[in-house]
């Protein structure tokens, strides 16, 4: 298939990564976090709409990831910040799996 | 509670705002007012010193909520009234502005008071800029404008904060701190030198185990001279020598002040229906079975949710392990839980571009953690030092040594 067409995007290979492991993805001049989770792969815009800090740094508790500057807290999956100084929502991008490979959606 | 039962929160910060909304999350009837003697709704402070006066944000970026939540949900808000007496005996709250304010149940969130001490300071006192609230960082901001030269009285954490955005204003900044460490005993020695080191590499010039001998007012320009016998002129002084509990009110009253108004695990003071949360209180913390007072956005939130809780009869100990964090120049500084007793110091990271920790270990156990590094690269083991402190885990300590393990290992095998 056409990844670029549909603009999937390549990230790398899904082996050896664990869950609550972050993943940083630049394309152009924007920069993305994967996440594994339990039950999957999951993105997000990669800087912290409190300040521009790279969420690659932060933690992921179950389903969140925690900003490593002031621990403004998000939800992976939908984005929504969850605790301040965070208060913007994060913006999410699907995230695929094909032989063992990573995509990222980015439109 | 009984539904017409009067909640009064009494001051317009985190606390109390976030109490109001835990209030209101489990009780949709009984009534809630604020009251407030700032003209504005509550706001978090640590941009004020930072992201406000270089200009990177406004007041309405760092507002909590806005005026539609509180009438949302049903929250008085009363801004401009300053509470000048409190009758404990028959729970009335009495304004400057001569109303009267009954309540059931009283939640004291009053904040921190900027200490204004140094005699040989006091005759100019008037003249210098101190920073607590939004109309002070506007002075600041505005002073700034006009100035070239600044001194900073106090290497505290606001005094650095200023100082750092002053550099970022392309101002010449002086810092004079009596004592031989900046940011005080909390932060580790270690820990401060390298803050310092920063400061001095952006230009800004730090004085320790220094004091204002003499200061003398010519022309719009202060000449000032050290207790190391140098003179140095600048045309803005700022001062930024701590901070107390703000108990003014409750001098000679009935309840229990050392260091802030004492209050239990539960947020209760020795006052019936009168609690205390945030900056104000000196609480008593399970976990460290001490007192202890903290002045920081992390812990006035979460004190005042748990004093909500509690206000409506829903019993929890406050046992959130104390985290905080000041933003200088480039760098993060974060500090989670105390430093002050511990038998080994493991220091985990080399250099502020990857982060340097000192992990405070007694009986191998993580007791407290302090970093400092580029932005964003101490948070994560920060964290877990304190997830790791807060379960009592018996450390190894080339784990915490060696950077290239991760710490979340260590939560994982329990
Ligand atoms: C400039 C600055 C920068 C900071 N930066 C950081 C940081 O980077 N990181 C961090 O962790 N913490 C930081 N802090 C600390 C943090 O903001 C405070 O710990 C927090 O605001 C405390 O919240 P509080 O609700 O207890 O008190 P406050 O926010 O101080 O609120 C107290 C309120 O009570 C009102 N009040 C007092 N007396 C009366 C009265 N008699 N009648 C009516 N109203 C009254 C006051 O006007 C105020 O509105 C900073 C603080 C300041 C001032
Ligand atoms: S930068 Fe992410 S919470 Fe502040």
């Amino acid at each position: 298939m056409n990844n670029e067409n549909l603009n999937w995007h390549f990230v790398q290979d899904s082996d050896g990564i664990e869950d609550e492991d972050i993943i940083r993805f630049d394309l152009d001049d924007k920069t993305f976090c994967i996440y594994k989770l339990q039950d999957g792969f999951y993105a997000t815009d990669g800087i912290c709409t409190h300040e521009a800090v790279h969420l690659e740094d932060g933690l992921v508790m179950d389903d969140e990831i925690e900003c490593p500057m002031h621990q403004g807290i998000f939800n992976i999956k939908s984005g929504k910040a969850l605790s301040p100084p965070a208060c913007d929502d994060l913006k999410t991008y699907p995230v695929k799996v094909e032989d063992n490979k990573i995509y990222i959606q980015i439109s | 509670m009984n539904s017409k039962e009067k909640i009064v929160i009494l001051g317009g910060g985190q606390s109390a705002v976030y109490a109001a909304k835990e209030i209101r999350n489990y009780d949709n009837k009984v009534e809630i007012t604020i009251i407030s003697e700032e003209n504005v709704l509550a706001y978090e402070r640590p941009p004020l010193s930072k992201e406000y006066i270089t200009n990177k944000k406004k007041l309405d970026d760092f507002i909590f909520f806005n005026s539609e939540f509180y009438s949302k949900n049903n929250i008085n808000y009363l801004k401009n009234t300053k509470i000048i007496n409190i009758d404990f005996q028959n729970k009335i709250l009495f304004s400057q502005n001569n109303n009267q304010f009954l309540y059931d149940k009283l939640l004291v969130a009053t904040g921190s008071l900027n200490r204004k001490i140094d005699p040989n300071i006091k005759n100019n006192y008037n003249k210098f800029l101190s920073l607590r609230n939004n109309e002070d960082s506007d002075n600041i901001k505005n002073k700034l404008k006009e100035s070239k030269k600044v001194l900073i009285i106090g290497g505290g954490f606001i005094g650095l904060e200023i100082a750092s955005s002053a550099n970022e204003l392309d101002k010449e900044v002086y810092v004079v701190e009596m004592n031989d460490q900046l940011m005080g005993r909390s932060i580790p020695k270690k820990i401060s030198n390298l803050c310092k080191k920063i400061h001095e590499e952006n230009g800004n010039k730090i004085y320790l185990n220094t004091t204002i001998k003499k200061i003398n007012f010519y022309n719009n320009s202060y000449e000032i001279k050290l207790s190391n016998e140098e003179i140095i002129f600048v045309d803005l002084v700022i001062l930024g020598i701590g901070s107390i509990a703000n108990t003014e009110l409750f001098k000679n009253k009935d309840i229990k002040i050392d260091n802030g108004i004492i209050t239990n695990e539960y947020c209760e003071t020795s006052q019936k229906d009168v609690y205390a949360a945030g900056d104000v209180s000196n609480f008593f913390h399970p976990f460290y079975n001490k007192y202890i007072r903290l002045e920081s956005y992390q812990h006035a939130q979460n004190h005042g949710i748990c004093a909500a809780k509690n206000i409506l009869g829903i019993k929890e100990a406050y046992n959130s392990i104390p985290w905080m964090w000041s933003d200088q120049l480039n760098i993060n500084i974060q500090l989670t839980g105390l430093c002050d007793d511990f038998d080994e110091i493991l220091q985990r990271g080399e250099n502020i571009e990857e982060g340097v920790i000192d992990f405070f270990i007694k009986d191998k156990e993580i007791k407290g953690a302090c970093g400092i590094g580029v932005k964003g690269k101490i948070g994560r083991d920060i964290k877990l030092a304190s997830k790791i402190l807060e379960k009592k885990l018996k450390i190894n300590v080339s784990n915490i040594l060696d950077k290239n393990f991760n710490l979340s290992k260590m939560l994982k095998k329990v």
